[in-house]
């Protein structure tokens, strides 16, 4: 696939990340333009196009919260933060203001890629966006707004359904609490966490094998949710 | 009151305005020189009433006597113008109404003339003792004021305590003629800080009225209200609505140390010096901020660098290590890499670790709560630690209609780490590890539980103890790092931490109690 291979932008201005990253790509059959700073970054994403940004935060030239909008303006790749473990408020922001996800730093290589991969995915999928999504043993049609779990009908509410079909459309992609809330209660609510906590605990009830571990409806701790089990 | 005393330089200011005067009792009968004086004036006009006469015409002499009279009575006050009045009747009866050379009168008419004469010394006499009343009023306090401007002036140009209780303590001395004493609270009690003269030791009901004084802001001693039985009297020095101190004064002879006159230039010496002082306190503290904020941005310098300089070389190591051990290639040794990653996880959880107890230490620790489910909580720990736990069998066990609490999830992540890390490591290598929360009187109990030797008999508080010492603890190769922060934490976050065995003995529990504060009973109207 050398020739339809995926081409990544790799912003971060240590240069044993860069490397350590331009491996790990390369391995996995990606394209790699290292940039060591924002002026860069911005510079190759002119030149080189790239499917995918992956963008450390902490650049040197200038705040990576904002790059996220200049990068959006200018290209519809894939946007990945790379952000230390504890910086969630920093990702929250991050995702706010229009990146795809996150990558915690220091990197779990599967996370990394199945991120990635994830992101690509959504740029295919922007144009032609699916009728039903498959979780596991989950269906989501989000045509005829139904969902069967093992091919039996689960009931769900109003909010419950829109709920799970917001993170449908997204599969494997992370969501705020921000972005579910409103686009389910209605920005009113967009800081009522525990609503979303509701919710999810019923449609754990109904969808999840495990309640007590959940791998459908997967909670990022401070930040949002995902839905997992549709990625492959 | 002695005269002498009078004129030492030390009491001229506060004696000044009290000279000899009409009605008030030490000079009630004037001084001797006003009688003089008055008698003079009178002969003056006898010889030139005399002179007159000699020349003829005599009616309206009587009015010449309203000179020595109104001059008496200006001069001298009440009992010298009247003095004045009866000599000057007396010597116009005598040389000038017929019978000439008698005090005889006979003529009636006469007689209202003397009357007249005294109505004129008393009522001139009042006047001029209500203007000098004010002229000394005026001077008594222009007298204060240019005292407690000098005060003043003395105390901006002192910057340390000690000092202004020394300028407070001679002023006190000089101006009232007292000896001083000034008391400052310092570690919650009262401490000597000045005195006007050495070695005052205030005896046990002394130091009662000075407690007194300061616990309630009002003065305590001889002379006041409370405490009387004290030969000193103690003002406080408040500032600020606060108390700083206390000022003891008493007279050396033993006398009432604050005379009635004396009692608002006292108290503006002490409000000047309490002014003072709470600047002086002021600037240290502001001094004392400045300080610690200046360490506050050393150390959060640090942490941002420890953090940054030891997580980039970390973050290569683990993700060379995973590839590693994922790649399974040809002369790669599998134990090797599993043993490189797991080393490298650790030094991560360690890392993480300094960080969080720098944060404890600090005080930063900045709560972002939120609602949050238990079941993501732990779903999250063992996903972090899947590598690190790996062989145990991980047990997840909630009630199913647990509350929600309000937790700051990165911290309560972070604690889970540390309490399953932990099991990890002293639990049998097969063993179950069990989350399990339940319903707990008060709130609700989030426990790890392990199989495996447990916490030494009797050593379950001892282990409380390293939670906070973080002293080396004898159990593998642990630190006891991750345990002080478990209870930094979660202290933080107002939980409450407890290590056990459990009732079996097959093993130890360590529970988080959330109190009933902090869970969160959600609306359930919001899935519908």
């Amino acid at each position: 696939m050398s020739g339809l291979a995926h081409k990544v932008l790799v912003v971060d201005d240590e240069p044993q990340i860069r490397r350590l990253l331009r491996n790990t790509l390369e391995r996995a059959g990606y394209q790699v333009a290292p940039a060591e700073n924002g002026r860069e970054a911005l510079r190759l994403l002119h030149i080189e196009k790239p499917d995918a940004v992956l963008l450390d935060l902490g650049l040197p030239d200038r705040d990576g919260l904002e790059l996220i909008p200049l990068i959006r303006q200018r290209s519809d790749a894939a946007l990945l933060v790379v952000s230390a473990r504890e910086a969630i408020a920093e990702k929250v922001s991050a995702l706010d203001l229009g990146a795809d996800d996150y990558v915690t730093k220091p990197f779990d290589t599967d996370e990394l890629l199945a991120r990635l991969r994830t992101g690509l995915r959504r740029r295919v999928q922007a144009s032609a966006e699916s009728q039903t999504v498959r979780a596991w043993d989950v269906d989501i049609d989000l045509l005829n707004r139904i969902v069967r779990k093992g091919g039996e009908e689960v009931h769900l509410t109003p909010k419950e359904y829109a709920f799970l079909a917001e993170l449908a459309r997204h599969p494997g992609r992370v969501l705020t609490h921000k972005q579910l809330l409103n686009a389910v209660w209605g920005p009113v609510f967009e800081q009522n966490v525990e609503y979303a906590r509701i919710v999810v605990r019923n449609l754990r009830q109904k969808l999840e094998d495990d309640p007590a571990s959940p791998r459908l409806i997967v909670n990022e701790l401070g930040i949002g949710y995902r839905l997992k089990g549709a990625e492959a | 009151m002695s005269q002498a005393a009078d004129s030492e330089t030390g009491r001229a200011l506060a004696d000044a305005p009290r000279p000899a005067r009409a009605g008030a009792p030490a000079g009630a009968w004037g001084r001797p020189l006003g009688y003089a004086v008055s008698a003079a004036l009178v002969a003056l006009v006898t010889a030139l009433g005399v002179a007159a006469a000699s020349f003829g015409s005599l009616t309206n002499l009587a009015l010449l006597y309203l000179v020595p009279v109104m001059a008496a009575a200006t001069l001298y006050g009440l009992r010298t113008g009247l003095f004045a009045g009866l000599l000057s009747s007396l010597a116009y009866n005598f040389f000038f109404l017929p019978p000439l050379h008698s005090f005889t009168i006979r003529d009636p008419e006469n007689l209202l003339t003397i009357l007249v004469l005294l109505g004129v010394a008393l009522v001139t006499s009042q006047l001029a003792a209500r203007v000098r009343q004010q002229a000394d009023l005026a001077e008594l306090s222009a007298g204060r004021n240019a005292a407690l401007a000098g005060f003043a002036r003395g105390l901006a140009g002192l910057s340390s305590e000690a000092e202004v209780g020394g300028a407070l303590s001679a002023e006190a001395a000089r101006l009232l003629g007292v000896d001083a004493v000034l008391l400052l609270e310092a570690g919650g009690r009262l401490q000597p800080c000045a005195a006007s003269a050495p070695a005052h030791a205030l005896g046990a009901l002394e130091v009662a009225a000075a407690d007194w004084a300061f616990d309630q802001s009002e003065p305590a001693g001889r002379g006041a209200d409370r405490l009387a039985a004290s030969e000193w009297l103690f003002q406080p020095l408040i500032a600020g609505g606060r108390p700083l101190g206390v000022l003891g004064i008493a007279r050396p002879d033993g006398g009432d140390p604050l005379r009635a006159d004396q009692g608002a230039l006292l108290a503006g010496l002490i409000d000047q010096a309490a002014l003072s002082l709470g600047r002086i306190r002021l600037a240290a503290k502001l001094a004392n901020v400045a300080r610690l904020e200046e360490r506050d941005r050393l150390r959060a310098a640090l942490l941002s660098s420890v953090s940054h300089d030891l997580r980039t070389p970390l973050t290569t190591i683990l993700a060379a290590a995973g590839q590693l051990k994922a790649a399974r290639g040809a002369g790669i040794d599998p134990a090797l890499a599993d043993g490189l990653l797991a080393e490298a996880e650790r030094l991560d959880r360690f890392v993480a670790n300094l960080l969080g107890m720098a944060r404890v230490e600090a005080g930063a620790l900045r709560l972002n709560s939120e609602t949050v489910d238990l079941t993501d909580a732990a779903a999250a720990a063992v996903h972090d630690l899947r590598n690190r736990l790996d062989g145990h069998r991980l047990r997840i066990d909630l009630e199913a209609d647990l509350p929600l609490v309000r937790a700051d999830p990165q911290l309560l992540h972070h604690i889970l780490i540390n309490l399953l890390d932990n099991a990890g490591k002293y639990a049998d290598p097969a063993g179950a590890i069990a989350i399990s929360g339940a319903h707990e009187a008060g709130g609700l109990a989030l426990a790890i539980v392990d199989e495996g030797p447990g916490l030494p008999a009797g050593r379950e508080a001892d282990l409380f103890e390293t939670f906070t010492r973080l002293e080396g603890s004898d159990r593998k190769g642990g630190t006891g790092l991750g345990l002080a922060i478990v209870k930094g934490f979660a202290e933080a976050m107002g939980l409450h931490v407890s290590a056990a065995n459990r009732a079996d003995g097959r093993g130890a529990v360590f529970t988080l109690h959330f109190p009933e504060a902090l869970l969160v009973r959600a609306p359930a109207e919001a899935a519908s």
